[in-house]
């Protein structure tokens, strides 16, 4: 009997496709991501530059363009710390006891994020809209919540309430409450037991929801669109990019837009090197 | 064991939960509460004209139809987005993987005018389906292509860590049996991984039930032709319409709610007869 | 079917090879354990016969039956395999576990329902499992699932089954009842059988011939009285029980250790060699008469009892060499041994390998 020659085509374990179907699969994959992804990503930078670079400054240095990006960082400014602040209480009390309702509780903290933007906006205008609860209260007093930018910060608040509680929660659970219990019984106070233990142990689930955070608190629209009022120079700067979208400026709207997609992008790294960092425990592969 | 009688070993229970509750109501629980007690001062009348109405109808219509096949499409090629990704190596993997969370961090709104833009008939894309007679931007084409944008990271980031814990030996076994790649991909890996494709498709539905900013700049937005539900309501806050756009906040609400419930459910029903010793 | 390799060789990525250039044949109806520790390549000969991986040399060889299948894939070789960890389908039940091999045959081979139900009903029965064929792999013991995997592999009639590592996830007493029914299971249906363990009693108990391992190669190929009792290398030796090893000067036929001298038949002929005797500790007899050559004296250190034996731990008198004896706990009840006590041991059985060997 003569030696054969393993035939090429056949040198491939058990587990994988002929050459041939792994090619094509990852051109219609590329070929899906490219029309959907790639394109819409290059066009952003392609319209805000079309006028020329020095357009392109123009527009972010108009005191609209400089306003919007002042109110879209005090509504992050807020929103974030705060939602980071309830994210950690709310790990905290969920992770490591053990009372009725924790179920219930864990799904009402999820609200936020199946509700349409729109409807996340137009609670709010229920409760302090000059029809709302609040409404009346508030026009005498002569504060404006609707329409001005506490209600921008509210509805910001609203829709990434969640974010960095849906991190931390399966990730604390994961973690157990052994070390902390040991802390304790090694003399630890309340603070110091969550300094220095808890703490180090989630920081990068933390940093990881602050990220997302951040991400939607930037790039929210619908919510603010219902609660602000529209108004020239009190817009955020999502509301910005639609108002001179709207007023036939592209270019300029694109050149806004830039920024956030840029924005976006730096998110998209910063994720990806805090996946990379934090390894152990917390979900990664998040949805927004 | 009631809360009061339970030694807590940890500290900070009463604090963290009392902050949780307090910070809860305050954000969420009070601005949703107020919309059913909205609800419950309509009158049955104005609520079914609200929430019944030839517009309105209309805009479920495409509201459900449109992001079912938003869905749909996300589910197909997230699949093949997600098997590509964990199965091959290719050049610029990594930078399809760190792309695939574009829709979730983009803003809406630069989504929307971008792809009102590109769509249109003067558009990169658009031109290009111009003498075919196909127009996307201000039809209801396009709100379909904007809700398979938002759409698209769902399906691959449920389904990509089912692939990646993947045991090879089950295919080794299928190939064992006689089962080439084709028929093992179609009677093994695919029911196996469907709970997640599912949950996916899921995720993706709601998004895009919901969707906004992304849709409001490609659909020409006239009622009964391309008008979705959240866009139905803006309509009717700037017109005032409260009590017209509680009602159909609140059917929203509902619908978003037993999703969440069905994910929920879906997510338990994957794990039951999936799980190893 | 008889099954023959000639020539593997595989290497793996780190430079170390799994296997070299290793030939074996097991004839046809055989049942034939792959023996080693971990590393050996036992488990990557029994995939590449299986058709999960493949030979890195162009003159190795597959051959079923004299056929050449060495390009054949997995799905085309009809050789039933099984898993140490089973790859079960979690998502059938078990009656459609077995029943896959059947259903996936292109349309023309495909057998008709009444007839697919009829063989997993008696697969089913012959793996003793008939009324759980509705039943999900997860609501199965871990016993009951390697029956259900191997079942799946035989609905196929294969003309070669491959178990890797088949009990391995198990817990000793499914072991042993597995172990006892896997050769009952052979002995009715005669399929050539070609399984990997690293459990040397299984391998002795089960197999008609054993083929041990190590480091990518083939030590020794026998039945299982036949590698024990003349091992061929000390590492196989080692591999299959525990081991005393004395050092000795080979002279005339016997092997000097100490004082005494042991016939060592294999090594006549050369003289004045270091050399290492090995004993198995049930071949070292204790007693507390003086006894003259070629018992020699030693002293206990220390002994325990487990279950129906007993091990005493000894040092040589005349050097400070410890050894170990493995009395029945009735002998054991008879010496009544105390530690410092000196004793005097004979040594039976004695194996000698030239020094150069090492374990």
């Amino acid at each position: 009997m003569t030696a054969s020659t393993i035939p090429v085509a056949v040198r491939r374990s058990a587990t994988t496709e002929p050459a041939l179907v792994r090619w094509v699969l990852i051109a219609v994959a590329l070929l899906f991501m490219a029309l959907f992804l790639v394109i819409p990503l290059v066009a952003v930078f392609a319209q805000a530059f079309s006028k020329g670079i020095g357009y392109y400054f123009h527009t972010l240095a108009a005191p609209n363009t400089l306003s919007a990006i002042k109110n879209t960082s005090i509504a992050a400014g807020i929103s974030v710390p705060l939602n980071c602040i309830f994210g950690v209480a709310a790990a905290w009390a969920i992770a490591k006891f053990d009372f009725f309702g924790k179920n219930i509780l864990t799904t009402l903290i999820d609200i936020p994020f199946c509700v349409s933007p729109v409807i996340a906006g137009f609670v709010f205008v229920l409760v302090f809209g000059r029809q709302g609860w609040f409404g009346p209260w508030l026009l005498e007093h002569g504060i404006r919540v609707i329409f001005a930018m506490p209600g921008i910060v509210l509805a910001t608040m609203f829709v990434t309430f969640p974010f960095v509680a849906r991190e931390l929660i399966p990730l604390m659970q994961s973690q157990g409450r052994s070390v902390e219990e040991a802390a304790r019984t090694l003399g630890a106070r309340g603070w110091q037991m969550f300094w220095r233990v808890t703490l180090p142990n989630i920081k990068w689930g933390l940093l990881y929801g602050v990220i997302l955070c951040n991400a939607r608190a930037l790039g929210e629209f619908g919510a603010v669109s219902v609660v602000s009022g529209h108004i020239e120079g009190a817009n955020t700067m999502t509301l910005e990019v639609q108002a001179l979208f709207e007023n036939y400026d592209q270019t300029g709207a694109f050149a806004l837009a830039s920024v956030l997609t840029f924005l976006a992008l730096m998110t998209i790294v910063l994720k990806e090197w805090v996946e990379r960092k934090g390894t152990a425990g917390f979900s990664k592969r998040t949805t927004l | 064991m009631s809360l009061s009688r339970q030694r807590k070993v940890l500290p900070g229970f009463r604090l963290t939960l009392g902050f949780t509750l307090f910070y809860l109501g305050l954000i969420v629980l009070v601005p949703v509460a107020a919309t059913f007690a909205k609800l419950g001062g309509l009158t049955w009348a104005e609520f079914s004209r609200a929430v019944a109405s030839p517009v309105t109808l209309a805009a479920y219509r495409l509201s459900f139809g449109a992001s079912f096949f938003a869905a749909l499409v996300n589910a197909v090629f997230g699949l093949l987005v997600a098997w590509v990704l964990v199965r091959y190596q290719f050049w610029g993997k990594r930078l399809m993987d760190a792309l695939v969370d574009l829709p979730f961090a983009l803003p809406t709104a630069v989504a929307g005018i971008t792809l009102a833009s590109l769509y249109s008939e003067n558009g990169w894309i658009g031109r290009w389906l111009a003498p075919f007679g196909i127009k996307v931007s201000y039809t209801s084409l396009g709100v379909f292509v904007a809700l398979t944008f938002i759409g698209l990271p769902f399906v691959v980031r449920t389904v990509q860590p089912v692939l990646e814990d993947f045991d090879l030996e089950i295919e080794e076994a299928a190939a064992s049996l006689g089962a080439n790649r084709f028929k093992t991909f179609f009677r093994v890996i695919l029911p196996m991984i469907f709970p997640a494709l599912l949950t996916g498709f899921a995720l993706a539905f709601a998004r895009a039930l919901g969707e906004y900013g992304s849709v409001v700049f490609i659909s020409s937005n006239i009622p009964f032709r391309t008008q979705i539900v959240p866009v139905l309501i803006m309509n009717k806050l700037e017109q005032f319409d409260y009590a017209g756009a509680t009602a159909l906040a609140v059917v929203m609400l509902a619908v978003s709610f037993l999703l969440l419930l069905a994910i929920n459910w879906l997510q338990w029903w994957s794990t039951r007869h999936r799980e190893q010793a | 079917m008889s099954v023959e390799v000639r020539n593997i060789s595989k290497k793996f990525e780190r430079d170390t090879s799994a296997l070299d250039d290793v030939s074996l044949k097991i004839e046809s109806g055989e049942l034939v354990a792959l023996l080693g520790p971990s590393g050996s390549g036992k488990t990557t000969l029994l995939r590449i016969i299986g058709g999960l991986e493949f030979p890195d040399n162009p003159g190795a060889q597959v051959l079923f039956h004299g056929s050449d299948v060495t390009g054949l894939p997995a799905h085309k070789r009809e050789a039933g395999f099984a898993f140490q960890h089973y790859a079960l389908f979690r998502h059938l039940t078990v009656f459609e576990n077995i029943a896959f091999g059947l259903r996936v045959r292109p349309f023309w081979k495909r057998p008709r329902e009444a007839q697919i139900r009829e063989r997993v009903g008696i697969l089913l029965k012959l793996i003793q499992l008939e009324g759980l064929a509705k039943r999900f792999p997860s609501q199965l013991s871990g016993g009951q699932r390697q029956r259900v995997a191997l079942a799946r592999a035989l609905a196929l009639e294969p003309k070669v089954l491959l178990l890797d590592e088949p009990f391995g996830a198990l817990d000793a007493k499914v072991r042993k009842e597995l172990r006892l029914w896997l050769r009952t299971l052979h002995e009715e249906l005669h399929v050539t059988t070609l399984f990997v363990t690293h459990d040397q009693e299984e391998a002795l108990e089960v197999a008609g011939r054993v083929a041990i391992l190590r480091e990518g190669k083939i030590e020794q190929i026998g039945t299982p009285e036949e590698i024990y009792d003349h091992p061929a290398t000390p590492f196989v030796y080692d591999f299959l029980g525990n081991v005393n090893l004395f050092k000795g000067r080979v002279r005339d036929g016997a092997v000097q250790i100490g004082d005494s001298k042991f016939a060592a038949p294999e090594m006549s002929g050369d003289n004045g060699f270091l050399a290492t005797a090995f004993v198995r500790p049930h071949d070292v007899s204790v007693t507390r008469e003086p006894a003259g050559p070629p018992a020699f004296a030693a002293s206990i250190l220390r002994f325990h009892v487990i279950g129906p034996l007993a091990e005493l731990e000894l040092k040589r008198t005349d050097s400070n060499e410890t050894f170990t004896a493995q009395l029945s706990k009735e002998r054991f009840h008879e010496l009544n041994p105390h530690p410092g006590e000196r004793v005097f041991v004979e040594l039976h059985n004695v194996k000698v390998f030239p020094e150069d060997y090492s374990i």
